[in-house]
């Protein structure tokens, strides 16, 4: 028999005699199904709530009554973003950012209602889902039966026996590291059946699933090489033990935290406060619809009634008060963009520093494939965020519009003091069934895997990484051993 | 005493024991000055918007004090409130993050406007922050397992064990060593946080509270390992056994109480008192307004005698269907808020089992930063809200003109709001 299969073979069998090793691959193949069923199910009730949630803001846009086209344009839209299908396996940064948003004339509101503010503190323990089960808990377990591997044996001197009969360090190496990425296997195995489940039941993308897969497998089989190498590395079972839980918790505990105040201390924010006072400042100096005199409005009068041909805006053929809506619309949009467009850059900058610190813990470069794969990365909200507004500023002009083509001016001028003229400027109900309804679009597949390279390459990395690090310890063994 | 500088000795002659008491040294007064250093940052925010609210307001008034149109005063002027960090926040940001502690708010309906979001990187947010409750909480731990989880095994391994029984005779040389690493433990976390504390200028009596969770806290630690280390198994056993339970009682049972809690807790009250209270107001426009008047009239009786509104649009009868709009949704309102309470009484039920829970519990509550102290800031911003309403009221129903004195009249948000 090939000395790396018995090898790996030998070590199996000893496993499965363990207690504690039964006990640890149980354990965590257990939470790893919990996990997978409950953001399964999670999933499926959140998005089957937002779907009804926006069903029914659909409907009661629908169902207005006749009114003038403006309070509509106050009434606004609720849009709520869908839960893309991966988002089963890994929710990503679905629970800290707020699931619907206010669309209405002339304001940006934030999304609201994202679980983390309506949460104890406990959601910062974090969340049990398969995504978490494996990046977390998969390589403690990996390390808990792998870190004597080869240590114990060179306690016993039983390395010493192998090495007479023959056999090669790098084949004990091999076969050792075998052994654990069958455990590497089995953790993997619940995660793998959810995210089958996904593709085959709620449509997931094969692409993205197989991308999640291979960077599950990629991450695990560096801690299948680390463990194994520091086992072989290490003075004592002791040593070992000790510095592979200290990698542990600089990779999977401490660093993702590490990130994050430091990219916040390198690039801060501003308050939405200070942005809404900034946006509200610079319209001000483009155009303030509430001055009489103002330059810009006074110079979008007269190219109104130059186009139209005519001196006075009671004479234009269309009702002047809706074309100074869609400007007002036109000039706060316009800000409204460059805004949040400076806030995403500043979001992304924040991001790929946290990302950079991916070089000292494989669990930041896992995370960041395992989100953007899943369509639960940051990336995923900002094309909400941005789908939403071109919706708001899209059925906010339709709206202006109207006022613009239905309404005369004179109606419009006196609503309030006539009567009459109150009824007259009250369109018919048909105009906001015709309305378009959200519709979201999610990244494609191509897109998610754009998002999810850098991770890749930075496993890669790792993989390479710990794979020399497997053969460092190979020819120290085979030196230590002659 | 001399027995203590000589049990001192040896500990600091082993090979792990002081870069391992200086690593968590490190640790936490990186995350002390991380945590100080965000608060200052917060406290700044506050600071550097109350100029740029100032002009704002000035640019509102320059307008509007030219027609002195009261309800335009209340409808375009935004009023700013606070919520200052308090003294022991920096060692435990809790939801600082997440929640705005600056928000605006103007005289229309609140519900609209008081569940506003911060903008924040939620990427960033995911992991959750470095702060000094996260060292003691999570990493603490871990070096007290590293510096005792071979207290008897190892001296049992190298040989010494039977002589020292011999020698030392009593359980007095294990407490002592425990206590004696337990000890240099507690100074190496502590020490960044009281210096945090004092820059921040926290309550002696408050620092002293903190200090007792966490020695309690790292007590509990320490006696797991001893507890674990008396059982007789090998040192490298030891390690991995105590490891382990520290990934459950950290790790594994807060996340499964997360999903227990919140299953059993729903919150959509949320999302549906926004959308009812929508529906609410804009009805408004369409019902008769006498309806809506008498409506009003019968939560604000005093304004019940001032002029009838004839025209077609009438500031008085908007902002009565603002706050009717409100009105309407008071029992959503509550049950959303009783969902979110009782959301945290479970977690402070989990704490009373689960010591990293209760510890993160108690240290988020002392340092108000918590889902609770979050509830109280609205609390705060409803009562500022009701000043402002009954501020404008009088203009808006006795049609009184609204000048540029008058903006400066307006109710001011308080450190006691």
């Amino acid at each position: 028999m090939n000395p790396v299969l018995h090898i790996a073979a030998n070590e199996l069998r000893l496993m499965a005699r363990a207690r504690v090793a039964q006990l640890a691959i149980a354990l965590v193949v257990m939470l790893s199904a919990i996990a997978a069923l409950t953001a399964i199910s999670q999933g499926r009730e959140s998005q089957e709530i937002r779907s009804r949630f926006q069903a029914q803001a659909d409907r009661e846009f629908d169902g207005q009554p006749a009114r003038h086209p403006h309070r509509m344009v106050h009434y606004g839209h609720f849009v709520f973003r869908p839960l893309p299908a991966l988002a089963g396996f890994d929710p990503g940064v679905d629970a800290f950012t707020g699931s619907t948003l206010f669309l209405e004339g002339h304001r940006q509101n934030s999304a609201n209602f994202g679980d983390v503010r309506q949460s104890s503190l406990l959601v910062r323990f974090g969340q049990l889902t398969p995504a978490f089960v494996i990046q977390a808990l998969g390589p403690l377990v990996l390390i808990f039966l792998g870190f004597g591997a080869i240590a114990r044996e060179r306690d016993s001197g039983l390395l010493r026996l192998h090495f007479t009969q023959g056999v090669k360090a790098g084949q004990v190496v091999l076969g050792k590291a075998a052994a654990l990425s069958v455990v590497a296997g089995l953790i993997l195995a619940p995660a793998l059946g959810a995210l089958a489940w996904l593709t085959l039941v709620a449509g997931a993308a094969p692409l993205a699933v197989l991308t999640l897969a291979a960077g599950y497998a990629a991450y695990l089989l560096v801690w299948v090489l680390a463990t194994t190498s520091i086992s072989a590395l290490a003075q004592s079972s002791r040593t070992a033990l000790a510095s592979l839980v200290a990698a542990w918790a600089l990779s999977a505990i401490l660093a993702p935290r590490l990130a994050t105040d430091i990219a916040i201390l390198a690039a801060p924010q501003p308050t939405r406060l200070e942005t809404d006072i900034a946006i509200q400042r610079d319209l001000k100096e483009i155009g303030d619809s509430h001055n009489p005199d103002d330059p810009h409005f006074n110079a979008f009068r007269a190219s109104v009634l130059k186009t139209y041909g005519v001196a006075r805006v009671e004479d234009l053929p269309v009702n002047y008060r809706g074309l100074i809506a869609m400007e007002g619309e036109r000039l706060t949009s316009s800000l409204f963009e460059r805004y949040a467009e400076r806030q995403f850059a500043d979001q992304r900058r924040q991001s790929g520093m946290a990302l950079a610190l991916g070089l000292v813990s494989p669990t930041l470069a896992v995370r960041s494939l395992s989100m953007a794969a899943s369509g639960t990365d940051l990336e995923g909200h900002r094309r909400f965020l941005r789908q939403a507004e071109a919706y708001r500023y899209a059925i906010v002009q339709r709206l202006n519009r109207l006022q613009a083509e239905r309404l005369t001016f004179s109606d419009d001028s006196k609503r309030n003091s006539d009567p009459e003229a109150g009824r007259r400027v009250r369109i018919d109900p048909g105009a906001w069934r015709q309305t378009p309804d959200f519709v979201y679009r999610p990244a494609s597949t191509t897109e998610a895997l754009g998002a999810a390279t850098p991770g890749l390459l930075l496993l890669g990395g790792w993989l390479a990484l710990a794979g020399g690090l497997a053969w460092a310890a190979s020819r120290r063994l085979e030196r230590a051993g002659a | 005493m001399s027995r203590f500088a000589q049990e001192l000795r040896l500990f600091l002659r082993q090979r792990l024991a002081v870069p391992t008491l200086a690593l968590l040294a490190l640790l936490a007064a990186v995350s002390v000055a991380a945590g100080v250093t965000e608060i200052r940052r917060q406290a700044e925010t506050i600071v550097r918007i109350q100029p740029l609210q100032a002009a704002e307001e000035a640019a509102v008034s320059a307008w509007v004090s030219r027609d002195g149109d009261a309800g335009n005063a209340a409808y375009y002027t935004f009023h700013a409130t606070w919520d200052r960090p308090s003294a022991l926040a920096f060692a435990a940001l809790g939801q600082r993050d997440v929640a705005p502690y600056v928000l605006r708010v103007r005289a229309l309906a609140l519900e609209s406007q008081i569940h506003e979001g911060e903008s924040y990187n939620a990427e960033l947010a995911l992991p959750g922050r470095f702060d000094w409750a996260f060292v003691l909480t999570f990493l603490a731990p871990l070096i007290l397992i590293v510096l005792l989880h071979d207290l008897i095994s190892g001296e049992r391994e190298a040989g010494r064990l039977q002589a020292l029984q011999a020698a030392g005779g009593r359980a007095g040389l294990w407490t002592r060593r425990a206590g004696l690493r337990l000890g240099l433990v507690f100074v190496a976390v502590a020490a960044p946080f009281v210096a945090g504390a004092a820059v921040s200028g926290a309550a002696a009596a408050e620092v002293l509270a903190v200090l007792a969770v966490a020695s309690l806290y790292l007590l509990f630690w320490a006696l797991v390992c001893l507890g674990v280390g008396a059982l007789g198994r090998s040192s490298v056993a030891n390690g991995a056994v105590l490891a382990a339970t520290w990934v459950v009682l950290t790790l594994v049972l807060p996340a499964l109480a997360h999903i227990a809690i919140n299953s059993a807790n729903p919150v959509r009250q949320g999302v549906e008192l926004t959308l009812a209270q929508r529906e609410a107001v804009h009805a408004g426009w369409d019902k008769p307004k006498d309806a809506t008047l008498t409506a009003f009239f019968r939560v604000h009786p005093e304004w019940r005698d001032t002029p009838p509104v004839t025209s077609g649009f009438h500031w008085k009868w908007y902002y009565a269907f603002q706050h009717l709009g409100d009105l309407s949704v008071a029992d959503p309102v509550r049950a959303y808020r009783r969902g979110l309470e009782s959301r945290d009484a479970w977690t402070a039920r989990v704490g009373l089992v689960l010591p990293a829970v209760g510890l993160q519990t108690t240290l988020h509550r002392m340092a108000g930063t918590d889902l609770a102290a979050q509830l109280a800031y609205q609390d705060r911003i409803r009562a500022f809200h009701e000043r402002l309403r009954r501020f404008y009221y009088p203009y808006i129903f006795n049609e009184t003109p609204f000048r540029e004195g008058d903006f400066a009249k307006a109710p001011r948000w308080e450190e006691g709001d």
